[in-house]
């Protein structure tokens, strides 16, 4: 897995993750807002300092391989309902940029992230 | 103000790192007394109104890694760091608290500072105030601002509005300018003689025999090269100063002892708009200082959000209310500390902070606390940022609140860095002297909140500030006594 991490670059691996995240969260999200939104989540993931883009990307590749497995998805939405230690660390982060970016560009959208 | 062009190879009398609350002063006595001075800037020149204040794209130009920065421990805690010319006093709130005395005084005992003369950093702190235009808002407080009056007040609270370095056109308090480095010293700094270059990062000091000579630098676009002096100020803020000396092999109490002010937020809905986009709230709550106090956050809406996001499945209905909601945070003084680390290969330090227990339990009571003066101003409902928190509808449910909290599960944050270079004789937890020169160095001074030897419990500008110029002035004038 370290090896995998040198070689694929950060926002392949916090994007697909970005994804799921906010179609779970915010399933009226519109399907071009989601694109923006995920690609904001990327360019910050790969502007963060080194060690923390390391841990990042570790544990985006735990969640990659997790949701690339049968029934995978419905075990990583347990996972990122919990407050773990350091695996919950990762879905906070994905989720605080996501929301910032969302209504700070679109500020009347709804909690379910429909446009009013 | 444009910045000159970076060329390879520079030179210099007296080079500048850093151009912030401690850099720029630095810059404007060293020029202003005759010193040939440079100041180096990793980040962009970025004029004022260029960005909406407290926006994801300030964020992205004027913030270290886009504000994306984290002491790790359990809980982590985020910090920003600001990455532009100006520095911190680019993105901060701009609220300016005096050196306390009674801090000064314990300084100067608990770590033998010599000739902290609390007249001479008072009579500074005074010129510093009138360069910066220290004052208070025009006309009455804007409705966040008196959300943490009016609550305070019905508690019989001491709480008062803390002054700031802006400038108000008209008297108008919309037509606030904000008095930071780019607006004051550094316009003082250029115009005595200084040379500003922006873009250009310091990777490590050359340094022979406690004597350094060169810095090696990269540029923006990828040049390299090296800049040579006689002397060197490094002010790049509590963790990019400490990695800098570690990268150069500077032995002794460097990046040790990290101190900050972390802080815990929550969300209020009140019945009537609220709400102010671009600005921040000027009150302070101070009855339980210095280890605890109150004060408003900025609240555009991606910050509502980022607040409410820990408790989304029961919170997030709120944002369609964003417009009547404001965020409020509890800082206090921490008994913790952290570390910053410089690790060969990685360009950014490792940087960790452990929270005491007396910490942890400081920030569940002044979270509900802060909370009770939500509920005092008329707030219809409290929103803490922790994951599993209950709403707070009324006073019985701050039991519940307080009961719930872990700050393990909180979205714990700071904005005041200090101490990882603290001053002082006592070199068994001094990493500089009396006057920032660093200890085991001839010509390497440190001059920003790094010296602060421990987090002052109030907004630590002031006192950097006073602290960076006492400690240039007595540089200058050793300096010129040597010629």
């Amino acid at each position: 897995m370290a090896s995998e991490s040198r070689n694929l670059p950060l926002d392949r691996i916090v994007g697909p993750f970005a994804e799921m995240l906010l179609a779970a969260d915010l399933p009226q999200l519109p399907p071009q807002r989601r694109t923006e939104v995920v690609q904001f989540i990327q360019r910050r993931a790969c502007a963060m300092p080194s060690f923390t883009r390391f841990g990042v990307a570790m544990i985006g590749l735990f969640y990659r391989g997790l949701i690339g497995t049968p029934g995978g998805r419905l075990v990583a939405r347990f996972l990122m309902s919990r407050s773990l230690p350091v695996l919950g660390e990762y879905p906070r982060l994905i989720r605080s940029l996501g929301y910032a970016f969302v209504w700070e560009h679109w500020p009347d959208t709804t909690p379910t992230g429909a446009q009013r | 103000m444009i910045p000159i062009p970076a060329t390879t190879p520079m030179d210099a009398e007296v080079l500048v790192i850093g151009s912030g609350a401690g850099g720029a002063t630095t810059a404007a006595v060293l020029a202003e007394a005759g010193f040939d001075v440079l100041i180096v800037e990793e980040g962009e020149w970025v004029e004022q109104g260029a960005v909406v204040p407290f926006s994801l794209e300030q964020m992205d130009r004027q913030y270290r890694s886009g504000g994306v920065t984290v002491a790790l421990g359990l809980p982590s805690i985020a910090y920003t760091e600001g990455r532009c010319a100006g520095g911190g006093t680019e993105i901060n709130s701009g609220l300016y608290r005096p050196p306390p005395d009674d801090v000064l005084h314990r300084w100067a005992i608990d770590f033998r500072i010599a000739d902290l003369d609390h007249d001479e950093v008072r009579a500074i702190a005074n010129e510093v105030e009138q360069a910066i235009s220290v004052t208070t808002v025009p006309g009455p407080p804007s409705a966040p601002s008196e959300v943490l009056r009016r609550g305070a007040e019905a508690l019989g609270w001491q709480n008062s509005e803390i002054p700031r370095w802006m400038k108000y056109a008209d008297n108008d308090p919309a037509k606030g300018q904000r008095q930071s480095m780019t607006r004051t010293y550094l316009p003082r700094a250029v115009d005595a003689g200084a040379r500003l270059v922006t873009g250009c990062r310091i990777d490590a000091l050359e340094i022979t025999s406690g004597r350094a000579e060169r810095a090696a630098m990269t540029l923006a676009d990828g040049r390299r090269g090296h800049i040579r002096f006689r002397h060197v100020f490094v002010c790049g803020g509590a963790i990019q100063s400490p990695a800098l000396l570690q990268r150069s092999h500077v032995a002794g109490h460097i990046g040790r002892s990290l101190a900050v002010h972390p802080t815990v937020k929550l969300a209020a809905r009140f019945a009537d708009e609220l709400n102010v986009v671009d600005d921040v709230p000027v009150h302070q709550v101070k009855e339980f200082a210095p280890d605890l106090s109150f004060g408003g956050s900025a609240s555009q809406p991606g910050l509502v959000a980022l607040a409410l996001s820990d408790q989304w499945p029961t919170f997030s209905r709120a944002m369609t209310d964003w417009r009547r909601i404001s965020v409020y945070y509890a800082a206090i003084t921490s008994e913790g500390r952290g570390r910053v680390r410089a690790v060969r290969g990685l360009r950014d330090p490792i940087v960790t902070y452990g929270l005491t227990r007396r910490d942890r339990a400081l920030l569940g009571s002044g979270l509900a606390r802060l909370a009770l003066v939500m509920l005092e101003a008329g707030a219809d409902e409290v929103y803490p940022s922790f994951r599993g928190a209950p709403l707070v509808r009324k006073r019985s449910d701050l039991a519940t609140m307080q009961s719930t909290f872990s700050a393990a599960r909180a979205s714990v944050m700071t904005v005041h860095l200090c101490s990882t270079v603290p001053m002082g004789e006592d070199t068994t937890k001094c990493g500089a002297d009396s006057f920032g020169r660093v200890h085991g160095t001839a010509n390497v001074w440190v001059n920003d909140a790094s010296l602060l030897p421990t987090a002052p419990g109030v907004n630590p500008q002031g006192t950097v500030m006073a602290l960076a110029i006492r400690n240039a002035r007595r540089f200058a004038a050793t300096e010129r006594a040597h010629v």
